[in-house]
């Protein structure tokens, strides 16, 4: 077996331990599809259906995000409960390891994701269906970015509680600070101009407004927004896997990370 | 070529050393066993020669492969079944085992049969449909044992392997790590029990505060005692001052217990000494209860060598 599938061995073991943790998929789900809900019945006579046309999309990558910080957890219970351990023992490299996890990490998130948006296609009227195949793969790489960062914070906490404080944090600052739930102008009109242009060009913004527009809207692929979502994806990758090669380095050195 | 060579190989863990100096070898099919207590280095050299640590100093081989150097090149050819169970929480034991023997590319064809065979002979097969998280410590521990042997690997590390296993189990583990020898796999026991170390055995080094003190044959371990013979005497009541120095006169090493009525001595000759005490407890007045000859064990081995037992504290 080569180098190479051995890494997609433990990327697809890794993957699959995401969809056995049934009951937290199912939080997940809920939550997804009760916001639409919530949103679609609930304040139907508060909001048009634009707003749910925007919101579905957003909905969509705000799922993409929680599967993807799912990284994270499984990567500070496999460091705490000494399953690393068992990996360093695999003829794989270290950088293969750092590499199988945060490709896992960007499969769970993709997968997951793909689930809602067959959901938000059902649900909401469309006219880019391929456009909104196209993406998919740069929702791929900010999944990946994604788990990289949750990596990161995992690889930094100490404790379980320290990682979920840390993944929260994470969660209320690019989710809050992102078009996801609401447009640009919103944010322009209530906070400061530096944290509106955070907003715009937060990749989950970035991906959200994609769909909208290619996905839903049937725009033409927008290939700046693209290359831009990509340019700000990879370096959250690349950063998570460094901190996760540390952590492996100092199981190396010090016997515990 | 030895299948493992360790030559000055020193581990720290900030100010703690782990391993100080260890020069170890292991020949191609043996079965090496390492002894001392907890805390003597043991897990350290094991987590050396299985990549997962890296020493600071000295150098580890295996099969001629440097540990540092080419941890992959090593991971190939090694498996290990560490002291602490290692698997995924959420599957199930035969998925972890058909996991682990892709990962080591175990014929395709074979995998499912190899593995079966291994659960059943393991005592696994009852349990197949629980998962990791579910299984007993001593569940666990066999599926630990478990992966190195549907590896087979040219390397078989042992930690511990039958800790929290019960009689039964613990011998079932021991044949199947005898066999695995006889298939061709060098194998290094790493365990504080006796029984486990004279069962299993071709060499037994002993460990002790991070160094060798000694390696060789069980025989030859305890031909190398101080005597050769261990005699263990009752009395019916508790021996005077006087006698007991009397008793330590006779020669050998004289250990009495804390009730001061029973008596292990390790002397060269039992059958030259027994006689000379008999007679110095009649003149004293001291009635023997029972008096029992056996050979040392490799727990007088390790104090002889150490001048500590197994379970005492580094």
């Amino acid at each position: 077996m080569s180098e190479l599938s051995r890494l997609f061995h433990v990327a697809r073991a890794d993957f699959s331990y995401f969809f056995r943790t049934k009951w937290l998929m199912a939080v997940l789900i809920s939550l997804s599809v009760s916001d639409m809900l919530v949103t679609a019945l609930v304040y139907r006579g508060l909001m048009n259906f634009d707003y749910f046309r925007f919101l579905v999309p957003g909905i969509v990558v705000a799922g993409l995000f929680s599967a993807a910080t799912d990284t994270g957890r499984r990567i500070w219970l496999a460091l705490r409960e000494g399953v690393v351990q068992y990996y360093m023992t695999l003829p794989i490299r270290t950088s293969g390891l750092v590499v199988a996890y945060i490709l896992s990490g960007g499969l769970g998130g993709i997968v997951y994701s793909s689930f809602l948006l067959v959901i938000a296609l059902a649900v909401v009227p469309h006219q880019g269906i391929v456009n909104a195949l196209l993406i998919i793969p740069f929702m791929f790489v900010l999944s990946t970015g994604i788990a990289g960062l949750s990596a990161f914070l995992a690889s930094i906490s100490r404790r379980g509680e320290i990682y979920w404080v840390y993944a929260q944090g994470l969660q209320v600052s690019m989710v809050t600070i992102s078009t996801v739930f609401y447009p640009a102008q919103t944010i322009e009109g209530f906070l400061p101009g530096p944290v509106a242009t955070i907003a715009r060009y937060n990749p989950l913004s970035l991906a959200a407004g994609a769909l909208r527009d290619s996905g839903f809207g049937g725009n033409p692929l927008d290939l700046s927004v693209l290359g831009t979502l990509l340019a700000a994806s990879l370096p959250l990758a690349v950063s998570g896997a460094l901190a996760y090669w540390v952590i492996l380095r100092t199981i190396r050195l010090r016997g515990k990370p | 070529m030895h299948a493992v060579e360790t030559l000055n190989l020193s581990k720290k863990y900030g100010k703690t050393d782990a391993l100080r100096g260890l020069n170890f070898e292991v020949e191609e099919g043996e079965i090496m066993v390492i002894l001392g207590p907890n805390g003597s280095g043991k897990t350290t050299l094991l987590m050396i020669l299985c990549t997962i640590l890296k020493p600071t100093s000295g150098i580890a081989k295996v099969v001629g492969i440097d540990v540092a150097k080419e941890g992959t090149k090593v991971r190939e050819v090694m498996g290990i079944a560490f002291q602490e169970a290692r698997g995924f929480w959420r599957h199930k034991p035969s998925s972890i085992l058909r996991f682990h023997a892709s990962m080591f590319d175990i014929d395709p064809t074979k995998r499912q049969d190899l593995i079966d065979q291994t659960m059943k002979d393991l005592e696994l097969w009852e349990s197949r449909d629980k998962l990791f998280m579910h299984l007993s410590g001593g569940q666990a521990k066999r599926l630990e044992t478990a992966k190195v042997l549907v590896q087979r690997p040219k390397l078989a590390i042992f930690d511990e392997p039958t800790s929290q296993v019960d009689l039964r189990g613990k011998r079932k583990i021991w044949d199947k790590i005898k066999e695995l020898r006889n298939q061709g796999s060098t194998i290094i026991v790493a365990t504080n029990e006796v029984r486990e170390a004279e069962y299993l055995a071709d060499r037994v080094t002993i460990l002790h505060q991070g160094q060798r003190v000694v390696c060789d044959t069980i025989p030859h371990l305890k031909d190398a005692i101080a005597g050769g013979d261990v005699v263990e005497v009752d009395f019916e009541d508790p021996v005077s001052a006087r006698l007991s120095e009397e008793l330590k006169s006779l020669g050998g090493s004289v250990a009495l217990s804390p009730q001061g009525n029973q008596m292990r001595a390790m002397v060269s000759r039992a059958e030259d000494w027994v006689p000379k005490m008999t007679s110095a407890s009649y003149n004293q007045g001291a009635k023997i209860s029972s008096i029992k000859i056996t050979e040392p064990s490799l727990d007088d081995v390790f104090m002889q060598f150490t001048g500590t037992t197994l379970e005492d504290k580094p």
